[in-house]
């Protein structure tokens, strides 16, 4: 391997230079030494000593001379020069410190920020699952086609219809079926702990080894078979004092004994990234085997491809099998559903999620480019002033090349400083992006069981690190070489020759001047296309808010419960839920008070078919899907949901009365057009609700996401069809947040058992709703706001030089009786033209750049005309104030110093 | 330059010979520089000499193509000298430059006999 020899060799002599360069020396003494011995031999002992090491000197060579030669060809004399230009450089930089702090403070904020926003990237969409062979992992969905003004979306498996798909299937070796959920766990005081529920495929499909312990065996995923649990190895560490015996203890998760059977591996956290316990769904789910729940779709399937199997052949695969399976299931043969299957690396962000990601990252790097634009800028205004130096150099014969290497060391040596000192910015970032909850930054759009990889998971690393480092050296070469290679033109010795202290004023400047006018363009350009994208942005943030979900969020505090009720035990819930709710009332402070089983703009609740003249026998497929609400009767009151007609529920409507539904206003007019739908029997799929009459008609609520339109939504009361689990709703009088710890002690004494959880404000679930809005937004508008401020600085550099190039000229304009207002006018038009053409190629580019927003944006155009004007009115603005300061001081000169300077 | 008196009745080297004769001359084993410049003036019955410090910056662009690498080992003298070894790279190069050589060699032979 000859290549291989040859780059070892290139690798020792630069990373041992020192010792290399002294073998050298050595290895020549050595030469010597033995020369002098054969001239000594050769001359039969006449020759002193010290004559036989002249001959041999004289028949060496100059030493040094070759000495030199060997070090080129090693390399070592570039590795002294480049040394030697660094030691130059930082001196040349420390000259003049106020360049070199903004330069510096510029790229550790340019940089850092681009740090930042790779890291999260890099955690979310870069970065390999952590399982074996991630690329052959599968996610199989079941797939449910458009239908009643429902997109066509993935839905999860139940357990028979996952087992009909594993049974039939060729293309993978392991199939794995899991669910995310909370449990309450006792150990000491009962809390709600992430759990998972999986089979006894989940491990191996994974290809994930428990750090203690076993895997499940099948039969532990038999119905009701033996409780086994596997914790997390944070779980272990943090919670059972890594006890070494913790293999057989038992756990009491959810009010059963659960045995632990293994510790999963450091950081594995399953696919829901957060999960501590994992169980089988034979235990915790028995019912998922009775025939009758093959519609109950819970489940996430992630499945192992097959050698041979390509993704895309999987992906028709499960096309074809998933109609068959669906056909299996009469119950719920429902024409139009089917199965997908994609790459798991591809599905574990959100699209919306990624887009964004990468939105940011663009711009992010735009802002740096901008800020790479303003230091060849100050780069090239220093070379002006250096122009004798470079000269005189170039005069006594550097070569063109040295001193192009050698500016450019200027500007790398300055990046990397740049880069040393963005390494505290880039982990501020990160870590900024780090603590957004998982949950708030995914938004609703997350898929369920799939927040393996979230920001939680963003942190700076080498990856980072390494990325700073090449994005600082292609920096500094970026806004390096422009002007190097002007300040070192050859036509610059005339500057020299012409013995002048003025640079020439045509030619050689007039050319510097359109190199430093395009780049100012492009900073206006770029700076255009973030303002006109955090723009758009902005405002479909602003449409995002002020969208009417609804309900009154205002002064709302809203807890989680879970009752400890077990199956037939939810016949007591009314009475428990009853008292509670009175006890709540009278806390001081307390409004009104209510339950209901999902929040708004959550990402979706339950949902079932609804059919209109009570339940048929069959389920055709072309009955309209309808959402299904549990609340307690003072729900609407609470939430401040108008009546529209009827009536809402009272206590009335217990488990003896007939059934009572109330539907949205949505459901109301397209059910039922043109008649009321008070009176009318239908049937819909849950909660035993077979005949059911409609008493009332509500106001539509935003329960899926801000930006969906409301759809079909039925209201069931609590009273009349108990659920074990609850959110308790508190109106209140004034701040809701002083409420939560007397609420919480309050229900901890009612219901002792009941673990309360994910105490907040309703106002907070709102904000969640649009954060990822929010977030990206601000995040553009920052990144504009600065490409803003540095384009103003740009046009304020390029024309402040103008005017300074120009003293003279305008000293005799004022001296030859020009007014203040055309010097002015003079100097602004400067300013003017390089912001119109800046303007103007920026909104060519920003009407392309912004096409990419298309799929973040809500009830906005990608190039929204409002927002297009009002961006480049104010880089217009911004640039024209840049211009207007030089120009002022220019207008006032005083002709009279003006030209004696 | 200091030149040594005896130049004169010795012949240069070829350009670009210097590499193919160290390659040569460190298919017998390896060697340090001192001993290479001594073979290769030996071997040619001291017609040809090795300007002796040109020969270090070969040795080192040989190894910067890979086809010599060297290790400091104890000398007879006792001293320590870097010793360079031919590599596998090193072997076939020096089979292509012996083969061109010859070509070229040929050629000019043809041409000296026509003429």
């Amino acid at each position: 391997m000859s290549l291989l020899d040859g780059l070892r060799h290139r690798l020792r002599v630069f990373v041992q230079q020192r010792s290399y360069d002294r073998e050298i020396d050595e290895e020549l003494r050595f030469h010597l030494s033995l020369e002098a011995m054969q001239q000594q031999h050769a001359g039969r002992g006449i020759l002193s000593p010290q004559d036989a090491r002249d001959r041999a000197r004289r028949r060496f060579g100059n030493p040094t001379y070759h000495k030199e030669e060997t070090r080129h060809m090693s390399g070592l004399d570039f590795v002294d020069m480049a040394r030697q230009d660094v030691r130059f450089a930082l001196r040349t930089l420390r000259r003049t410190p106020g360049f070199t702090a903004v330069a510096i403070l510029t790229l550790a904020l340019g940089i850092g920020a681009n740090t930042a926003i790779f890291s999260a990237v890099d955690a979310m969409l870069l970065r390999q699952l952590p399982y074996r062979e991630p690329d052959r992992l599968m996610l199989v969905s079941l797939t449910v086609a458009a239908r009643h003004g429902e997109p066509a979306h993935d839905n999860d498996w139940s357990y028979l219809k996952a087992n009909a798909f594993r049974d039939a299937q060729r293309d993978y070796t392991d199939l794995a079926l899991s669910s995310g959920e909370s449990v309450t766990l006792r150990l000491g005081q009962a809390t709600r702990e992430h759990a998972e529920v999986v089979d006894e495929h989940y491990l191996p499909t994974l290809g994930i080894h428990p750090f203690l312990g076993r895997n499940f065996l099948s039969d532990e995923n038999l119905p009701n078979g033996k409780r086994s649990v596997l914790v997390s190895y944070a779980f272990w560490q943090g919670r059972l004092n890594a006890d070494p015996t913790v293999l057989g203890r038992t756990l009491d998760i959810e009010g059963a004994p659960y045995t632990v059977i293994g510790v999963m591996p450091t950081g594995f956290r399953g696919l829901t990234g957060q999960g501590d316990f994992w169980m089988t769904i034979g235990a915790r789910r028995p019912y998922m085997f009775e025939p009758n729940e093959a519609w109950d779709h819970e489940f996430t399937m992630v499945a192992r491809l097959a050698t041979g199997i390509s993704a895309r052949r999987a992906r028709s695969d499960a096309a074809l099998l998933g109609t068959r399976v669906n056909y299996a299931f009469p119950s719920d043969g429902t024409p139009g559903w089917g199965a997908t299957a994609r790459p798991l690396d591809g599905a574990r962000v959100d699209p919306i999620v990624r887009r964004s990601l990468l939105v940011l990252l663009g711009a992010v790097g735009f802002v740096l480019l901008v800020a790479c634009a303003n230091l060849a800028n100050l780069f090239l205004v220093r070379a002006s002033t250096r122009q004798r130096e470079i000269a005189v150099r170039l005069a006594i014969g550097a070569s063109r090349r040295r001193l192009v290497r050698q500016l450019l060391t200027e500007s790398v040596v300055l990046s990397t400083l740049g880069a040393v000192a963005s390494v505290g910015v880039a982990w501020w970032g990160a870590h900024l992006l780090s603590t957004l909850s998982p949950e708030r930054a995914l938004g609703p759009h997350r898929l369920a069981g799939l927040g393996a990889v979230n920001f939680s998971t963003i942190r700076l690393d080498w990856r980072g690190l390494a990325f700073a480092g090449t994005v600082a050296v292609m920096t500094g070469l970026l806004f390096g070489l422009v002007p190097a290679l002007q300040a070192t033109r050859p036509s610059l010795t005339d500057a020299l020759k012409e013995g002048s202290a003025e640079p020439p004023v045509r030619g050689g400047l007039f050319r510097r001047l359109t190199t430093r006018n395009c780049l100012v363009v492009l900073e206006l350009a770029l700076a255009l296309v973030l303002l006109a994208g955090s723009g758009v942005m902005i405002r479909s943030f602003a449409k995002l808010t002020g969208v009417d979900p609804g309900f009154d969020a205002r002064r709302v505090l809203t807890l989680r419960m879970n009752s400890p009720a077990h199956g037939n035990a939810t016949d007591s819930l009314p009475a428990l839920y009853q008292s509670l709710l009175a006890s709540l009332r009278a806390l001081p402070g307390v409004e009104s008070v209510a339950l209901g089983d999902c929040p708004p703009l959550a990402g979706g609740c339950n949902s079932t078919v609804i059919w209109l003249g009570g339940r048929a026998k069959e389920i055709t497929g072309k009955e309209p899907q309808i959402g299904v609400h549990w609340v307690t009767p003072d729900w609407f009151k609470v939430m401040r949901v108008p009546l529209f007609a009827g009536r809402v529920f009272t206590d009335a409507d217990g488990r003896g009365a007939r059934k009572a539904l109330l539907v949205n206003a949505t459901a109301a007019r397209r059910l039922w057009p043109n008649e009321s739908p008070i009176g009318k029997i239908v049937g819909i799929g849950m909660g035993g609700f077979d005949t059911a009459y409609v008493v009332g008609v509500v106001g539509d609520v935003r329960f899926h996401t801000i930006d969906s339109v409301p759809a079909f939504d039925a209201y069931v009361s609590y009273y009349q069809a108990p659920r074990p689990s609850a959110i308790v709703y508190l109106r209140t009088v004034a701040d809701p947040t002083t409420l939560a710890r007397p609420a919480r002690s309050l229900i901890g004494d009612l219901v002792p058992a009941a673990p309360v959880y994910d105490v907040r404000t309703l106002a907070s679930r709102v904000d969640d709703a649009s954060a990822q809005a929010q977030f990206s937004s601000v995040l553009l508008a920052l990144f504009a706001a600065s490409a803003l401020v540095l384009a103003a600085v740009g046009v304020y550099g390029v024309v402040a030089f103008g005017v300074k190039q120009r003293t003279r000229e305008i000293g005799i304009r004022v001296a030859l009786g020009a007014e203040q207002s055309e010097v002015l006018r003079l100097i602004v038009r400067q300013g003017v033209r390089l912001a119109l053409t800046g303007v103007g190629l920026g909104l060519l580019a920003a009407f392309a750049a912004t096409r990419a927003l298309g799929a973040l944006l809500f009830d906005v155009a990608p190039s929204d005309p409002l927002t297009f004007g009002i961006v480049a009115a104010l880089l217009g603005l911004a640039a024209l104030t840049a211009s207007w300061i030089p120009a002022r001081r220019a207008a006032r000169l005083d002709p009279s110093t003006a030209l004696r300077d | 330059m200091a030149r040594d008196e005896g130049r004169n009745e010795k012949e240069e080297l070829l350009k670009g010979t210097l590499d193919m004769l160290i390659l040569q001359t460190l298919t017998l084993q390896s060697m340090h520089g001192y001993a290479i410049a001594q073979h290769i003036e030996r071997l040619s019955g001291d017609v040809l000499t090795v300007e002796q410090g040109s020969l270090y910056p070969a040795l080192e662009r040989l190894q910067k193509k890979g086809w010599v690498t060297s290790k400091w080992g104890p000398s007879p003298t006792g001293r320590r000298a870097r010793y360079y070894t031919l590599t596998p790279a090193g072997r076939r190069q020096l089979g292509a430059e012996i083969t061109s050589f010859d070509r070229v060699l040929a050629a000019i032979q043809r041409i000296l006999e026509r003429a």
